[in-house]
């Protein structure tokens, strides 16, 4: 009898335990004026941001610990916007407000902040000579909003200020916290716990870009960060084209990616594809697009290569071998008997190569 | 040990020279180690300029000879002379200064970390090929770390493996073990770190039937053993033609973990190092015990070092010291200056490297035509005698939850999609140049050769090219520009007001690390974030 009673509830704990995980969502928005233009027939910023902030409330809804960030990216830079660093100042509560106070108290303060700034964003970007040459940031974005999950994964949600994250960093590492001590005593002793709390987190990258002209190196850097903390990106793409890199981004990063064909829709696709915590994913078949162009780009001509040459030092590649024999980019020289070697014809070179493995089986035991 | 010192001197005769070298080897090793406590404290100094540091490294040690065992007690850093290490003694609760000082020496620590991964843009041979020897004699078998020093190597090694795939993705590795004389391959040269991980695993697992230290080490057998996988599995075209040249593209390295203090060798190794030095391979020592001479002289002829072996051959002094010293070996090597001076001289370049982008294929239902399942090439040995033990590790359903971690880390999982698991049965790639059907990546196509690897194994290495500048930690002031980390929204202490007071509270900081090209503010925890893992300055890229 014991046994079947302890068992039930064992079961009971572990169910609650994995349901009970908080998670993180952080949206980035492109904003990039030009593609947006190109989409005015079927959407507009503001029905895309309706969209979003039912989502993002969506999401509060499901645990009460959840927790939203909402970054914009826009060629005059990527900023935060929700948490919002000055918001909350006498100033800015005293503004008229967009939002009906009426409304729960977790949905209106995100939707007040998000839709605020966004206005004020949107304001700079007409201002500003600078948005019509167009760069993305959307790689400092996905760096920002890595930065942000990584302090959530790591810290203690109540912690504001970096002293008193030292503080309970320190307390951590020591496995020790000092009882009589100050009233800091009580907070760390509640950090410890849940300092290392499994916030889930994933990233949900909305772009309407069709330029591709992301930065490679960054994007790369920042999905490989997200690889090791774990992290999910998926991506909403709007607009014709696909992106490859945000493709190569989802993909691997055991994120969603989907082309959205039909923008009108966009909230039905947020509340189911893109709805799957990050805590359910092993469970699920992802309902994403698996045929991701991994294929690098070649650094001189652009065009995408199958079989391209690499410079050792600097692990440019290129789609031929450049006639003066010098790295394009780090400028170094190239062995002039390796490229002789290349240059001859392809019929030689995989003959020599097959007797090279032809022979290497004996020896491996 | 007597047995140990007599093992000794049967190698010694080999060498002319050797004997007298021995004496001065035993009262020289403890300089060494010391010489090591020291070059941690520096480390960051270490890779600007060779030259002066060489100078100053000679210097010391030669001051110190004089006073050696007087200074021995004094010296920190020998476990079996550490005090009693009390961590609660380490916070003391007199004021609030103490826990002040706490903090700031944990973050200087932390900073310090961050520094010493940061390193100039210096030209590397990017694409590695090492070998990892292990010592399974019956040295390991002592307590000395816990739980014995060959169980302990193991876990590091297993750190060493995802570390060392996660800074160098299109690299390979192979691990030997030596043990009971001979040689055993453990793990083949590959560039799945997963594989590598469940060998070891298995390694660990058959600890008393198949794997126990045993015997004794011969360094000859295992060197000659790596020489040769090093020969055959080694980059792209470079069988064709082996002399020398191809140092700049592919760095042929072996690390040897020696826990013993003697090797027994069934043959002249002097012969076995000069094919080293033929073959351009460098190899590099860990000592678990004491310096050994034969081992310095592999270690200096290997790497054509003149006198000072100390950057290429470690000796332990804790299990601290062990696992740096291990780690420090992830780091790519510096193209040396004499190869540098070489390639000028014979007018040669750098080399230039066919590699091939595989295609995806996957097995997809919903198109109008099944796919059928297809073979792939690069495991021929699939069901037969040596790959049996694989399998079985394979299909062992715990595996993934124990080490999802690692694969993630690793090169292996990232075109997979997988979660740990670094091979997907369902997705394979296709060699743009001969159609073979590979099912991991990065490899050498079985068929034709050619190096196939994603361009994302490409771009984990891009970042030890264009290293991100250092932040720079924004003096104390009265008041600063920014009020919150622009990485992470986390509000920064005020200025202080009093600053007449810093001279009494030296330890005060103002927390703010400020990005040299964007100028923005950051947290020390973003800090080490961007540094270590991202390699991104979020400020520069969203400007």
């Amino acid at each position: 009898m014991d046994a079947i009673s302890d068992n039930v509830f064992n079961d009971l704990d572990t169910v609650e335990t994995v349901s009970d995980d908080p998670s993180l969502l952080t949206v980035i928005l492109d904003i990039s004026p030009g593609s947006w233009f190109q989409l005015r027939d079927q959407i507009s910023i503001v029905e895309v941001t309706k969209s979003l902030l039912v989502f993002l409330n969506a999401h509060l809804s499901l645990n009460n610990s959840n927790q939203v960030a909402f970054i914009v990216s826009s060629p005059v830079g990527s900023k935060f916007l929700y948490p919002s660093p000055v918001h909350g100042t006498e100033e800015q509560r005293n503004k008229p407000t967009l939002i009906t106070m009426n409304m729960y108290r977790q949905f209106r303060v995100v939707d007040e902040a998000v839709l605020q700034d966004l206005n004020t964003e949107l304001e700079q970007i007409r201002n500003n000579k600078k948005s019509y040459s167009a760069v993305s940031t959307l790689a400092g974005a996905l760096s920002m909003a890595l930065t942000y999950t990584h302090r959530m994964l790591t810290l203690d949600q109540s912690i504001r200020t970096t002293t008193q994250s030292a503080i309970n960093n320190t307390t951590n590492s020591q496995h020790h916290h000092n009882s009589g001590g100050t009233g800091n005593s009580n907070g760390s002793g509640h950090s410890s716990q849940l300092s290392s709390t499994n916030v889930k987190s994933r990233i949900l990258v909305v772009s309407a870009d069709d330029t591709d002209d992301l930065k490679y190196i960054p994007i790369m850097n920042s999905i490989f960060a997200a690889q090791k903390i774990k992290t999910s990106i998926d991506v909403a793409k709007l607009g014709a084209k696909n992106s490859s890199y945000l493709q190569q981004a989802s993909d691997a990063t055991n994120g969603v990616y989907l082309k959205i064909e039909d923008p009108k829709g966009l909230i039905q696709v947020l509340s189911s594809a893109f709805f799957i915590e990050p805590s359910v994913r092993p469970l699920f078949i992802l309902p994403t697009n698996s045929n991701v162009n991994y294929r690098a780009s070649c650094f001189v001509t652009g065009k995408s290569v199958d079989l391209g040459y690499v410079c050792s030092i600097c692990l440019c590649i290129m789609s031929l071998i450049p006639t003066d024999g010098k790295c394009p980019t780090c400028d170094s020289n190239f062995d002039a008997r390796i490229i002789a070697q290349l240059k001859r014809a392809p019929a030689v070179v995989p003959k020599k190569r097959r007797k090279v493995v032809s022979t290497a089986p004996p020896i491996t035991p | 040990m007597a047995r140990d010192d007599s093992d000794e001197e049967y190698v010694a005769p080999g060498s002319p020279g050797e004997l007298s070298d021995d004496k001065k080897e035993l009262s020289d090793s403890d300089n060494n180690q010391e010489e090591e406590d020291e070059d941690l404290q520096d480390e960051d100094n270490d890779e600007d300029d060779d030259d002066e540091i060489v100078i100053a490294k000679r210097t010391r040690a030669k001051s110190k000879a004089t006073t050696a065992i007087s200074d021995l007690r004094g010296a920190n850093g020998y476990s079996w002379e550490d005090e009693y290490q009390r961590s609660w003694d380490v916070v003391k609760d007199n004021e609030g200064q103490s826990l002040e000082s706490i903090i700031q020496s944990m973050i200087e620590a932390r900073k310090k970390k961050i520094m010493k991964n940061s390193s100039g843009s210096f030209q590397r041979g990017i694409i590695r090929t090492l070998i990892v020897i292990v010592d399974g004699s019956q040295t390991m078998l002592e307590k000395d770390l816990r739980p014995t020093r060959f169980l302990m190597t193991l876990t590091y090694l297993v750190d060493f493996i995802v570390e060392f795939f996660d800074q160098n993705p299109i690299s390979q590795m192979g691990i030997v073990l030596m043990r009971n004389g001979v040689a055993t391959l453990i793990s083949e040269v590959s560039s799945s770190p997963q594989y590598h991980l469940d060998n070891i695993r298995h390694v660990k697992a058959r600890q008393h039937n198949k794997f126990e230290p045993k015997g004794d080490p011969s360094l000859q057998n295992s060197l000659e053993m790596a020489r040769s996988l090093l020969m055959y599995n080694f980059g792209n075209n470079s069988t064709t033609n082996n002399n020398g040249g191809e140092s700049s593209k592919n760095s042929k390295e072996i690390l040897i973990l020696f826990g013993a203090l003697f090797t027994s060798d069934p043959g002249d190794i002097h012969h076995t190092i000069n094919n080293l030095i033929k073959d351009d391979i460098k190899v590099k020592i860990i000592g678990l015990s004491a310096q050994v001479a034969i081992c310095q002289e592999i270690v200096r002829r290997t790497n054509k070092l003149t006198s000072d072996t100390s950057s290429c051959y470690g000796v332990i002094m804790n299990e601290q010291h062990y696992k740096e010293l291990l780690l420090d070996c992830v780091i790519p090597l510096p193209i040396t200056i004499e190869e540098s001076l070489k390639q000028v001289k014979q007018n040669r370049g750098v080399a230039l490297i066919k590699m091939g982008f595989p295609s995806k294929i996957q097995l997809t239902t919903n198109r109008t035509s099944l796919d059928w399942p297809q073979l792939c090439a690069c495991h021929p040995t699939q069901g037969s005698e040596g790959s049996k033990n694989n399998l079985l590790i394979n299909d062992n359903p715990g595996k993934s939850l124990v080490d999802g971690g690692g694969g993630n880390g690793g090169g292996g999982s990232i075109g997979g999609g997988s979660n740990g698991n670094g091979i997907n049965p369902y997705i394979g790639y296709q060699c743009p140049q001969c159609s073979a059907k590979v099912c991991h990546l990065p490899t050498i196509c079985p068929i034709c050769g050619l190096m196939l690897i994603l361009s994302t194994h490409l771009a984990r290495s891009y970042h030890h090219l264009v290293p991100l500048a250092a932040y720079k930690e924004v003096p104390i002031a009265k008041s600063y520009k920014s009020k919150y980390c622009y990485g992470c929204l986390l509000l920064f202490p005020n200025g202080i007001d009093d600053l007449e007071s810093i001279d009494k509270l030296l330890n005060r900081t103002s927390s703010r690390y400020r990005c040299p090209k964007c100028s923005n503010d950051f947290c020390i925890d973003c800090d080490v974030f961007v540094h270590e893992t991202l390699h991104n300055c979020p400020g520069c890229d969203s400007m």
